[in-house]
């Protein structure tokens, strides 16, 4: 047995990936994130001796923050709006109105879902749009969702977590670890990882042991009062796992003998009675599960917790995360800037876990408001964050942002009317949902390919968005005269900034051999401009 | 600066597209199009053709969803308590004998080696078909690719014109248990998927649109594209814009999968069910150089009626399947097309109460024919009863290992994924070399 000190010792180097910086040397904790964020990414490229790239411009930014906070772009007249302002606060203004719309909330289900249910099909949206509506802090949410309670109506849909995974523990134990402590242990399943050596066959089989009574009893989560792990060691020596979490901190549970008979058929009982009512099987007396999510928020073994989420949100705002990939967060894998993560999993843990004040202090660094344009010869690291990176939408921005491209402004409610007008915005997001669908699979990691260039090519899903009537932009445009003008509102409206000289005259000349087919032109040219890079990126 | 820009909208070369150019194009605009679209003229040419055939490997997978009964079909039991109703009939190869289910196969053995051996331990249909797909057990921090994806990329050319990996599934039955994928290698390798009709989606130009506003609007959207990527960098960029170059050699490949291209005489050969149909499309991919096709059989799952079901069913896979390799063969291209039968596993030689063969992976068959094997031989062996493999047991690893091996490509090559080798199939796995030619 590791005595405290070492015990403690070993969590530091394990989830850091280095010794930690003691707390008062961090920069104080009463410094507002953006702070903080641009104090330690300015220390690094000072040491670097890299300049970072120039602000981005105002109309680039808005559509930024609209995509990374709304999951959309911004209107036209938003664009506008924000661009004309001259109040000093406006970026943090902005911020906190998209923060406060319901498209915040919509995009963060979605984000969050993709993140929890990547590679499952089922969905956590149930449960997950009433914990975002309310800002559940995470560590709630990581509490509800590992104990899968559905019958409390505000933890309702709670379950499809573990539903999802109830049937293979092994998976479970990979997805729990991977996606609430951004560690990868599966490598140290059939030994002990051959690189890193923080993961030994006993931190795998330490995690199944939490996680291995849980089963599916006819769809619903249940799980047993009894079960220890057992498993081979690569010299083919057989023993029974200690229930270990990823810092090496070990537990005693009950349950760990074979059961008596009575128990095992009082369990049985137990399932048939619920299969029977079709109700869910009532809790053990002692939750292995239940004791994972215990010691995992622990004071002493919160890092990984904190550090995976912190980790993760980075990544969905800077578009590369302080640890890459992800799920490896080890010793032998440093984030690029420690202190900050160390810093920012303090502040969110101090903050009791709000993972919208967190996002709100990130997207107001100036860390996240550079160009994504290097001019000069060698672009630097993106691990830097010199530059603002380049991030494919989703599925769902990339619909929800096709319905706003291509609709007439003029048939929108004005910006002065923030409800209406943000009612009529989810009422595009919810058109593109299918769409979406058709594109890929939401999830993390999925990529651009030929079916989605055949079916922006030549599916007729694209045909309502580019009629030419109603309130289409196409129909907009083709009662316009002045080329100019056409070229004008379609850049604004699809692309959320103005055209240059040279493309006003280069879609003018292709306007211009429309010219018996007035409509038709437009419709061609608000095609290319939603399919082009600049459309389906974010940047 | 601006003169620059005009010049290079990307900065480098090889992808300089000015505008002067552009606008060339569109004027020229039907003339350029019309070029664009005879990509796959080039298979009309007799020499090129035959030079295509003779040198790029490609396969056709049929794959039997649902588990078909080794025991009908590659591996009989005439006789014995477990062996079914049906006999066992010599075949042109001296001394092999397969179900009498299959009389066409049983003439035309000298293509086929049958891997009667099969021991992969997985009789669930979702993990039996992953693993029988990629040819390893799942790894929770790996997506693994399937073997469309890995053949796709290792018999593709990288600037294909044609699909590279297409895949027919037509049965709801068991479509989700194994999907396609491109795993790891990423979407380029992501299969063309068919679900609903012989033509894939979105192939065709949609209605109302001519062909040159079709291509011109591609290039407008090109170019544009373009002048966005100029100082910036991202993976991603690059794949988004190879998917849209894609577009039009893909569309150009409509022909192949129209049916109505073929003699009817072929047709007839084929016959009109869909797996038949299906088939010949495959053939006709695979003259045009796609390097993998499968054609998803479905449902073979028989825990009740057995007998009833593959009375029906192998007759068919017999038929399609020897008219496949007398096509191929015919063309001259047996030799370079590697016929595969797999599926998810085998059935129990155990007949349950419903008269039904259960999930069984313990000792089951596959058959490899064509392209690199050694035609007219049998590997492995089963017990008297098949309840066990008693000879040359092999898993999953060692079929995909021959295949590979079969193919011309080294089982044991290395993908790099970020950091970590990953071969193609595990360090030690063996191909069994006495199936190879």
């Amino acid at each position: 047995m590791r005595t405290p000190l070492h015990a403690l010792l070993g969590i530091v180097i394990l989830a850091t990936g280095a010794r930690a910086t003691p707390a008062d040397e961090l920069l104080p904790a009463d410094r507002p994130i953006e702070a903080a964020v641009d104090h330690y990414v300015d220390a690094k490229l000072t040491k670097e001796g890299v300049h970072a790239a120039a602000d981005a411009d105002d109309a680039t930014l808005v559509r930024r923050l609209t995509l990374d906070l709304q999951g959309r772009i911004p209107t036209d007249a938003e664009v506008r709006a924000f661009v004309l302002s001259t109040e000093a606060d406006k970026r943090a203004r902005l911020v906190d109105r998209l923060m406060a719309s319901p498209g915040f909330v919509r995009h963060q289900v979605d984000t969050t879902d993709a993140m929890l249910m990547a590679g499952s099909r089922g969905s956590l949206n149930d449960y997950l749009s009433r914990a975002v509506r309310e800002n559940r802090p995470w560590d709630q949410v990581f509490r509800e969702v590992m104990q899968g309670n559905d019958s409390d109506p505000a933890r309702k849909g709670s379950s499809d977590f573990l539903k999802a995974r109830a049937r293979d523990t092994d998976r479970l134990t990979s997805d729990v670890s991977s996606v609430f402590f951004g560690v990868n242990i599966s490598c140290a399943k059939c030994h002990d990882h051959p690189k890193v050596r923080d993961w030994k066959q006993e931190h795998y089989y330490g995690m199944k042991s939490f996680l291995d009574r849980t089963f599916d009893s006819d769809n619903f989560v249940a799980e047993r009062d009894f079960g220890a792990v057992k498993f081979k060691t690569t010299e083919g020596e057989e023993r029974k796992a200690r229930f270990m979490f990823l810092t090496g901190r070990v537990v005693d549970v009950p349950g760990i003998e074979e059961p008596s008979k009575e128990a095992k058929q009082e369990e049985k009982k137990r399932l048939e009675e619920a299969r029977k009512k079709k109700e869910p099987p009532a809790p053990p007396k002692f939750s292995a599960r239940g004791k994972l999510v215990e010691i995992a928020l622990e004071p002493t073994e919160r890092a990984f917790f904190a550090k995976a989420i912190v980790n993760r949100l980075w990544n969905r705002v800077f578009g590369v995360g302080l640890v890459m990939p992800l799920d490896q967060m080890h010793s032998e894998n440093p984030p690029s800037h420690p202190e900050l993560l160390q810093w920012l999993a303090r502040d969110t843990i101090d903050h009791q876990y709000d993972l919208h004040r967190l996002i709100r202090g990130l997207v107001l660094s100036r860390a996240y408001a550079r160009t994504s344009r290097w001019e000069s010869a060698e672009r630097p690291d993106p691990r830097l964050f010199a530059t603002a990176s380049v991030r494919p939408l989703t599925p769902f921005q990339l619909a929800a942002s096709m319905w706003v491209a291509s609709t007439d402004p003029a048939s929108l409610p004005e910006v002065a009317k923030r409800d209406e007008l943000d009612r009529k915005l989810e009422e595009f997001a919810g058109r593109g949902r299918s769409l979406a669908s058709t594109i890929a699979r939401p999830g993390e990691d999925y990529q651009i390919g030929a079916s989605e260039a055949l079916l922006m090519s030549n599916s007729d899903r694209l045909k309502d968005m580019l009629a030419d009537g109603g309130d289409r932009l196409v129909a907009r445009m083709a009662k316009m005269s002045d080329r100019r003008e056409k070229i004008e509102l379609a850049v604004r409206n699809v692309l959320s900034r103005a055209p240059d000289e040279e493309e006003i005259s280069l879609f003018g000349e292709y306007l211009a051999r429309y010219e018996d087919r007035p409509a038709e032109g437009c419709r061609q040219l608000v095609w290319a401009l939603l399919t082009s890079a600049e459309f389906r990126f974010n940047y | 600066m601006s003169e620059t820009r005009r010049e290079r909208f990307c900065g480098s070369p090889e992808h300089a597209l000015d505008r002067r150019r552009f606008l060339g194009t569109l004027a020229a605009g039907a003339a350029a199009f019309a070029a664009d679209m005879t990509v796959l003229e080039v298979l009309k040419q007799p020499v090129i053709a035959q030079e295509l055939k003779s040198q790029q490997k490609r396969v056709i997978l049929l794959w039997l969803a649902g588990g078909s009964s080794q025991l009908e079909t590659w591996d009989p039991k005439p006789g014995a308590s477990t062996g079914g109703p049906f006999r066992a009939i010599p075949t042109s190869v001296p001394g092999i004998h397969i179900s009498e289910l299959m009389p066409k196969m049983a003439q035309r053995m000298e293509h086929t080696t049958i891997i009667r051996s099969l021991n992969t331990k997985n009789g669930d249909h979702g993990g039996g078909a992953r693993l029988m797909m990629r040819g390893r057990m799942d790894d929770p921090s790996l997506r693994y690719p399937d073997l469309g994806a890995v053949l796709a990329r290792e018999l593709g050319q990288a600037h294909s014109a044609v699909p590279d990996y297409v895949s027919f599934y037509s049965a709801t039955e068991g479509r989700d248990f194994a999907p396609d994928t491109a795993g790891f290698l990423g979407s380029r390798y992501a299969p063309m998927e068919l679900t609903k009709t012989l033509m894939p989606e979105n192939i065709r130009r949609p209605e109302g649109l001519s062909e040159l506003d079709h291509a011109q609007r591609a290039e407008l959207r090109e170019l544009m594209s373009k002048r966005f990527a100029r100082g910036r960098v991202s993976t991603d960029l690059g794949a988004h814009n190879e998917a849209y170059q894609r577009v039009r050699g893909l569309m150009a490949s409509e022909k192949l999968f129209d049916l109505a291209q073929e003699p009817q005489k072929i047709r007839d050969e084929y016959g009109p069910t869909q797996f038949g149909e299906q088939a010949l499309i495959a053939r006709r991919l695979a003259e045009a150089g796609v390097p993998f096709v499968r054609v998803g059989r479905a449902w073979w799952d028989s825990h009740g009626q057995n007998f009833e079901t593959h009375q029906e069913m192998v007759p068919e896979l017999d038929h399609v399947m020897a008219t496949l390799l007398d096509d191929l063969k015919r063309r001259g291209m047996l030799d370079s097309t590697l016929v595969i039968t797999l599926a998810e596993f085998g059935r129990t030689p155990s007949i349950n109460p419903s008269l039904g063969r259960d999930h069984f992976a313990s000792a089951w068959s596959a058959t490899l024919s064509g392209c690199g094997i050694k035609g007219g031989s049998v590997y492995g062996k089963t017990d008297a009863l098949g309840q066990s493999v008693v000879d040359g047991e092999v898993g999953a690893a060692e079929l995909f290992a021959t295949i590979y091996k079969a193919l011309g490509i080294n089982p044991q090559k290395n993908y790099r994924v970020g950091s970590r080798p990953v071969p193609l199939t595990e360090p030690g796995t063996e191909p069994i070399e006495t199936v190879l030619a």
